[in-house]
């Protein structure tokens, strides 16, 4: 398995190499912080950072497995996945590949929140609940890309891609439990964002601010990568281009 | 057992058949799979590469099975596609490395400087590849491709969109691997580069091989001497004796007859005697183009315009 790192250090020497997207992943990270951490005027807690961080952690890495998806398109597109699906190394570590460079794409960009939101004055400081939050951050950014570079896979072209990202991005964001608990959602919204994964990665991180270790989430969420994984190591076994 | 043996190989894609029922036995020479387009060039080669399961039917690369032992396959081969995809954001050194990793092979950096040298980038191996011209990036494919020796190298349309200079120096190179012992197998619409490259040629249309051998003997088997006629106006009579119609290539009228001086005079006469006006008479020798008219004549294009190959044919000349 030793290609699944050739193949992440390709991204990533890419990645490194244009100067734009790295400032766009370091920027964007910190402009949500700002705007909508410290900028909406909320009533419900007397420290909204500390209850948006999590939140915005997990809608980051969910922006980075959105937008990771198209890193397969696009090696779709220009001929690059034919020749590597024509090579000896197993097809799956093309899929490990993507994931491990999104998922730790994300963890640098969910990382600049964190020293952001510290600097703010969130209580993230414990060495034991960054840990279980980067472990939280990691199942669910495994999770979500494998999804998306599946997606991308099996899609014929960018505009599909786009087209598709449009249609979950929003309804994964609004529905979810990041910009407001549960007590002050419409009893609509609130059956909409108990179902939605990306409340499940929330819950996960505001419970252990709490100090509370969430068992039954992470397992939740270790079971839906999982499955998720396997369909996707299934589906790009059998690929063809 | 030769290195590629094709025993009834077909696709079907819906009610298409893309191939049909290919038989071929290829081992270190220089194969050309020549075509019109949507005539199954592509479809064959991607089953040779295991990235298209065939309907029916089989080939085996060094003996592997493409169906039963498509690992074993992949490790023999090597499959440069038509788009060129070479990551312009690395060196040619990063990009030749990462195949050599990938593929992996003991040294990787040792064996990229070679393949490098080989191919004659060893004085840009560290510029980033967004650098390169067209011809050099195809020449960086070739290095990737070669980087694990390969026994068979595929190469679809390996000189599409090159120039002059550029195509050249690819065969040259194509031409020194088949020395070294490989077995190749090309596809391609330059009939001069086909013939004056490929040990032996297949013609495919529709999915079927129409004709095979080598160029030579394809040249007379098929074609006699080859009288080419520009003229203004419609010929509505009857073509002298020993005289057939071979086809038109843009505003000229080719027929092959086995003595090409008598027939090139009797076809002028009666184009005349008819009221037409010939403007040029040339007679000349059979090349693969004539053979090529004479299999598959001339064809309306009958496949959707590809957008994505040519945003990328235009990008490669730039």
């Amino acid at each position: 398995m030793r290609e699944t790192l050739y193949y992440m250090e390709r991204d990533f020497r890419r990645w490194s190499r244009g100067k734009i997207n790295v400032i766009s992943a370091l920027i964007l990270p910190a402009a949500w912080l700002i705007f909508v951490g410290l900028a909406l005027p909320i009533r419900f807690t007397d420290n909204y950072l500390d209850f948006i961080t999590p939140g915005i952690l997990v809608l980051t890495m969910l922006g980075a497995s959105l937008q990771g998806g198209a890193l397969l398109m696009f090696d779709k597109i220009l001929g690059f996945l034919q020749k590597f699906l024509a090579m000896p190394a197993p097809r799956e570590t093309i899929l490990f590949g993507k994931i491990l460079f999104i998922t730790c794409r994300g963890l640098i960009q969910t990382t600049i929140i964190l020293v952001m939101a510290i600097l703010l004055g969130a209580h993230f400081l414990d060495p034991l609940l960054l840990l279980q939050t980067y472990l939280v951050l990691f199942i669910f950014g495994v999770l979500l890309s494998s999804v998306m570079t599946t997606v991308a896979l099996s899609l014929e072209d960018h505009d599909s891609y786009a087209a598709f990202n449009s249609m979950i991005a929003m309804p994964l964001f609004f529905t979810s439990s990041a910009l407001m608990p549960y007590d002050q959602m419409p009893g609509w919204l609130e059956v909409l964002a108990r179902l939605n994964p990306v409340s499940y990665a929330i819950d996960a991180i505001r419970s252990m601010q709490e100090g509370i270790f969430p068992a039954t989430t992470i397992a939740g969420l270790l079971i839906g990568a999982v499955i998720v994984l396997s369909v996707s190591v299934y589906v790009f076994r059998r690929a063809t281009v | 057992m030769a290195a590629i043996e094709i025993s009834g190989l077909t696709k079907q894609f819906g009610t298409l058949i893309a191939v049909r029922e290919m038989n071929l036995s290829i081992d270190r020479e220089i194969f050309g799979l020549l075509g019109p387009n949507g005539s199954g060039k592509t479809t064959t080669v991607k089953m040779l590469t295991t990235l298209l399961t065939p309907t029916e039917g089989d080939a085996h690369i060094c003996g592997y099975s493409v169906t039963k032992d498509p690992q074993k396959v992949r490790e023999q081969i090597s499959y440069v596609p038509q788009d060129m995809a070479v990551d312009p954001k690395l060196t040619g050194r990063e990009n030749v490395i990462f195949y050599g990793k990938l593929y992996g092979i003991p040294k990787p950096r040792e064996t990229a400087d070679e393949a490098l040298l080989m191919l004659e980038l060893a004085d840009r191996a560290d510029d980033l590849v967004k650098t390169y011209s067209g011809g050099m990036r195809r020449r960086l494919e070739l290095a990737q491709a070669l980087v694990h020796d390969p026994e068979v190298l595929f190469l679809d349309e390996p000189t599409i969109g090159l120039d002059v200079g550029g195509r050249r120096r690819i065969w040259d190179h194509i031409i020194e691997l088949k020395k070294k012992g490989m077995t190749v197998f090309v596809t391609t619409h330059y009939m001069d580069e086909a013939d004056h490259a490929c040990d032996r040629i297949g013609i495919i249309d529709k999915g079927r091989v129409v004709a095979m051998n080598t160029p030579t003997a394809l040249k007379t088997e098929i074609c006699q001497d080859i009288v080419a006629i520009r003229a203004d106006g419609t010929f509505k009579g009857i073509f002298p004796e020993g005289v057939s119609y071979l086809g038109r290539s843009g505003d000229e009228l080719r027929f092959k007859a086995v003595n090409g001086e008598e027939a090139g005079v009797a076809l002028s006469r009666a184009f005349t005697d008819d009221g037409m006006n010939v403007r040029s008479v040339s007679i000349r020798q059979p090349t693969l183009d004539d053979v090529f008219l004479a299999l598959v004549g001339e064809q309306d294009e009958t496949m959707a315009f590809d957008f994505q190959r040519f945003r990328t044919m235009l990008r490669r000349r730039r």
